[in-house]
């Protein structure tokens, strides 16, 4: 070990750019992202408070936006093709901008290399650029709201050829950068994933077997795999979308011999491993946070890791149960219903094995453990409500309705951003050297799990109503006016999920400069980031770590401690035990 | 909960939620028992004084069993429901009324094929957002789209399906009560897809011999 | 162990006291580079001998990419193909076979000399290095060229990209083969120029292995497209 104690001391003061800047620490970088994230989130949020006010109000002013000019709104009221920006926008941002360069961004960067006990990434300069490419890529994104003809508004999954031709929209430019950023947001993610795949095959602490990883570790490889092979097939249809609108292409335009269906078939071929590549590095976290503050092993270790390769192979031969209803051959729809029922599965026993970890546990109730459970349960929630839209006949009557929003919304918000918002709470203080607030952040859970039950379960009730989604205002059917106190009532909850996201706004500032010193290891976790500092200087370890066990070992019967770190080698004290 | 599902006039909307129900009990039965065990376990475990965790690392049987029988209920479920797929999507049964409908931003436009049946002849008629059927027939739709994707949505029929630009895809209904419904369009279509809006009127049997009179007096 | 006989706590033994475990892996002393310099500080695999090297891996990885790129526009193609009953469609040009196949044979051939390139880079023969870089960059160059002229002439017969789906699928999948092969043609360029300084060649070495690994993806890519393309 002596030798990497040696480079460590080689250690160079750097300067304010490549220290905050162009940092090429995977820890800079993963705060870069967690900081870039979070301030998407609050556009993202803003723009579905706008959606939601509109859905309850339709066509009235909505409150703060009088500053907001044509053609977008006429003074406070929103125009119906900016509603359509809205949805489109707010998917967008949400889905690209906050949970991918959090989720997979910032707890890739930080914890793959401190988990695996490396100094780094395979390839620090790649991983900066693998930022600053995103964030370019988020400026052009952003771009999209200041060009004539106003952004992007044919969903998030831009259905040709509706998004294929200006005309049809009135988009011009929008649509075009809209493509253009996701593409470079793209190379991004192949930055990213070149450098999460190399780290956890290469670099490896002596005695971190695969089976020894962590299984956020195992969540995040898998999702490196699945963005490397989902996302260029994306670029491709994205390439082909901008030929289509800008060289005269037809790829998706009938008129010239094109296929409509061509392109969802290359988004959703894309689009259902990018469900799970936001789903699995929450469903790691959670395993992980469950398992330490129930200071137990986690329930079925290889069952856990297994199912989620399970997953991701089952998640490229899925993708046709988004298109049930779009004139797809009926009998695909029965294979595609098959293989979805069967993607199910693994999800059922991760839950089974969640469940496991809990009983006979010793369960803290700290504010990271509280939206881990969070986690769980909404989770089964979204992942029940996928068995109704798995049954094609049933799919026939909820397919594009509010249905779909809703679980959408429990396994992206109940699913991934709860697991967020454990990672957050739970890795702050190895991430900045400080605690969060505990009281703050239970009041910020209660809050938000409550508000967003109250916003999200009622659309399952819209859904079943029959209520369509991406329209401007329900109040144009009449099938619909039963309905529209339940919509009434999903904004008041909406906007009171959006305040009880104030807390942890204060927390996370404050907490950033006046929270209590953490030490190394506040949690009592076995796994290796908690051997570092906190924070961990460049090039993180003091020594690189040996591994001598599986990151679960906690209340063995081996140690007097409930826990038992990956790193320690028992030294058998015979002495001390009468024998 | 179900009370909330529109009303169904369609002969294979009760299929639909029928399975609709299944589902809903299967998964709300599974919900309760994984919310209340969770529960109650959050409960007997929480943190005490002097009782250290268990140390398992799991359990084989169990794991087996947990995998196994989630896997059988929703293959069966999948078979369940492709006995009505099948019926609804996999086919057009024998039909007399025959219509086709292009959806276009933002109407529908209805052809109806006149007394001769064809579509393309002089005695075609068309109308935009109305939709006018007989009761207790097998209706069959051809859809088209002229410029975007639209869906044909009837939800008190249990009835969607996209219209795809370039193809015609057949649906087909057969409504069980006459009255006025709404035909709403369901896929995102552009500025005006919400307020996208037609009626459906299924007619008595004489009813609808009066309305073809009216459209058709000289037959 | 049985319960309670060496029950221990957890005692921080230190690093200098910890027993080394025999393991595949342990951290290597930095050998460094020829600069004397350790690019990237913390860097250093801490595994002695991992099966393939970070470069290699991440070289790899990202071919993958390439890869399922391709499938995605292949699958394009193949989708219009097999669903059209004329190909081409009617009044479109065939497409040059004749000429594109000794194109590809000219392809096929770089990698050969791009392989004698390598191993004599591995063997520390500069010349033969030099050789076989400039071998072929010159037969990249003249497949670009030949590629180019044979567009030039389709597109004069009213084959372009706008000229419905067969022009589309083409010129997207050949073009950004095209594109491809063009960018490892610059690639080998500048390493071409960079030999000339054998210092600065020294420590390139890892770049040239990876831009082979990269030529030989574009060249194996290239007979695929050929044959579902052109042939079929
Ligand atoms: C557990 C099993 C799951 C099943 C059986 C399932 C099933 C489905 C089905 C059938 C649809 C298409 C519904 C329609 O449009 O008619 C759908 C949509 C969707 N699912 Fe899931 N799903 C599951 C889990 C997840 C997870 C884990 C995520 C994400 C984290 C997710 C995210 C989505 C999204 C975003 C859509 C909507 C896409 C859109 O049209 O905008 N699903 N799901
Ligand atoms: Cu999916
Ligand atoms: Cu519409």
């Amino acid at each position: 070990m002596s030798e990497a104690v040696a480079t460590h001391a080689v250690h160079e003061e750097l300067g304010f750019l490549r220290t905050y800047v162009f940092s090429t620490d995977h820890k800079m970088i993963a705060r870069q992202f967690l900081f870039l994230g979070l301030f998407m989130m609050i556009l993202g949020g803003l723009m579905a408070l706008m959606i939601r006010w509109q859905l309850a109000w339709p066509e009235t002013q909505v409150p703060g936006t009088r500053w907001i000019p044509e053609p977008f709104m006429t003074d406070g009221y929103m125009n119906p093709a900016f509603y359509n920006t809205l949805f489109t926008m707010h998917a967008t941002i949400m889905i690209f901008f906050v949970i991918m360069p959090i989720l997979v961004g910032c707890y890739g960067n930080f914890l793959i290399p401190l988990m695996i006990g490396a100094r780094d990434m395979a390839f620090p300069v790649l991983n900066m650029l693998s930022f600053w490419v995103g964030a370019v890529a988020g400026v052009v994104m952003l771009a999209g709201f200041f060009v004539p003809g106003g952004h992007a508004a044919s969903g998030w999954t831009s259905y040709a050829p509706l998004s294929a031709v200006t005309q049809y929209t009135g988009v011009d430019w929008g649509q075009n950068l809209w493509c253009i950023s996701l593409i470079i947001l793209g190379l991004s993610s192949l930055m990213g994933s070149i450098n999460y795949i190399t780290t956890i095959i290469n670099m490896r602490a002596p005695g971190m077997t695969f089976f020894r990883l962590p299984l956020v570790i195992w969540s995040l490889f898998i999702v490196a795999i699945l963005l490397l092979l989902a996302l260029p097939v994306l670029t491709s249809a994205l390439a082909m979308l901008l030929l289509d609108r800008m060289a005269g292409t037809s790829f998706f335009l009938p008129a010239g011999g094109g296929e409509p269906l061509l392109w969802q078939h290359l988004f959703w071929f894309f689009g259902h491993p990018e469900v799970y590549i936001l789903i699995l590095p929450a469903m790691g976290i959670a395993s992980d946070i469950l398992s330490v503050f129930s200071r137990k092993p986690i329930f079925g270790y290889r069952a856990m890791a297994f199912s989620m390769i399970g997953i991701a192979f089952l998640s490229w031969v899925v993708w046709g149960h988004h298109m049930f209803q779009s004139g797809m051959s009926p009998a695909l729809g029965f294979s595609f219903m098959v293989t979805t029922m069967v993607i199910a599965v693994p999800s059922a026993i991760k839950t089974f094995n969640w469940l496991g970890t809990i009983w006979g546990g010793s369960i803290r109730f700290t504010t990271p453990m509280l939206n881990a459970l969070a986690f769980v349960s909404m989770f089964v929630v979204g992942g029940l409500s996928g068995i109704f839209m798995a049954s094609t006949p049933v799919d026939i009557f909820i397919h594009d309705t509010y249905f779909i929003v809703a679980h959408i919304h429990y396994v992206v918000f109940g699913g991934s951003v709860f697991g967020l918002f454990a990672a957050v709470y739970y890795w702050f203080p190895k991430m900045f050297g400080r605690m969060m607030n505990e009281p703050l952040g239970k009041i910020h859970f209660f809050t938000t799990f409550i508000a967003y039950n109250c916003t999200f379960f009622a659309m399952h009730i819209l859904g079943i109503g029959g209520m369509m989604r991406r329209i401007y205002n329900p109040m144009q059917y009449e099938f619909l006016h039963p309905l529209q106190p339940i919509n009434v009532f999903i904004t008041w909850s909406a906007i009171a999920l959006g305040l009880a996201q104030i807390p942890f706004v204060i927390n996370f500032f404050w907490s950033l400069f006046a929270g209590r010193k953490a030490e190394r290891n506040p949690w009592k976790a076995n796994t290796l980031e908690w051997v570092a500092p906190s924070p961990p200087p460049h090039g993180n370890f003091d020594a690189i770590p040996v591994v001598y066990r599986g990151p679960y070992e906690y209340s063995s019967p081996e140690v007097t401690e409930d826990y038992l770190p990956q790193d320690r080698q028992l030294v058998p004290q015979r002495v001390a035990t009468a024998h | 909960m179900m009370g909330w599902l529109p009303e169904n006039v369609s002969t294979y909307g009760k299929d639909i939620d029928r399975l609709f129900y299944i589902i809903y009990y299967i998964t709300g039965v599974s919900f309760l028992l994984v919310s209340g065990t969770m529960v109650v376990f959050l409960i007997l475990y929480r943190q005490r004084e002097g009782r250290r965790a268990t140390y398992v690392h799991g359990n084989t049987t169990l794991e087996i069993i947990w995998t196994i029988v989630p896997a059988i209920i929703l293959v069966v479920l999948s078979f369940m429901s492709q006995a009505s797929w099948g019926n609804i999507k996999g086919r057009v049964p024998p039909s007399e009324v025959h219509v086709q409908v292009t959806a276009k931003q933002f109407n529908w436009e209805i052809l109806y094929p006149g007394p001769d049946g064809k579509i393309g002849t002089a005695d075609d008629l068309q109308m935009d957002n109305e939709l006018h059927v007989p009761v207790g027939k097998v209706v069959r739709v051809t859809l088209k789209a002229k410029d975007v994707i639209h869906s044909f949505f009837l939800p008190n029929l249990r009835l969607k399906q996209d219209a795809v630009p370039g193809r015609e895809i057949q649906a087909w209904f057969e409504a069980t009560k006459p009255g006025r419904y709404e035909l709403p369009c369901a896929e995102l279509c552009g500025f005006g897809h919400s307020g996208m809006l037609g009626h459906l009127t299924v007619h008595t049997a004489d009813d609808y011999n009066k309305w073809v009179k009216e459209q058709w007096p000289s037959s | 162990m049985p319960r309670g006989e060496v029950v221990t706590s957890i005692v921080d033994v230190g690093t200098e006291q910890r027993v080394e475990i025999p393991s595949r892996v342990g951290a290597p002393p930095f050998t460094g580079s020829p600069s004397g310099r350790d690019p990237f500080p913390w860097s250093p695999d801490p595994m002695v001998g991992p099966p393939v090297s970070n470069a290699r891996l991440g070289m790899l990885v990202f071919l993958a990419f390439e890869g399922m790129f391709f499938a995605g526009l292949l699958g394009t193609f193949l989708v219009f193909r097999l669903g059209s009953q004329f190909w081409p469609p009617v009044g479109q040009p065939r497409l040059p076979i004749l000429v594109t196949s000794a194109n590809t044979a000219i392809l096929l051939f770089s990698s050969w000399t791009m392989r004698n390139g390598l191993r004599a880079m591995r063997k520390g023969d500069w010349d033969g290095l030099t050789t076989g870089l400039s071998w072929t960059a010159l037969l990249g160059t003249t497949f670009l060229i030949v590629q180019g002229s044979e567009w030039l002439r389709l597109i004069r017969h009213g084959l372009t990209l706008s000229a419905g789906i067969y022009g589309a699928t083409f010129y997207t999948l050949i073009g950004c083969h095209g594109l491809h092969v063009l960018g490892a043609v610059i690639w080998l360029l500048i390493a071409r120029i960079g030999l000339s300084d054998k210092r600065f060649w020294a420590r390139r070495q890892v770049g040239v292995e990876l831009g082979g690994m990269y030529w030989y993806f574009v060249v194996a890519l290239w007979p695929v497209l050929f044959a579902l393309v052109y042939l079929s």
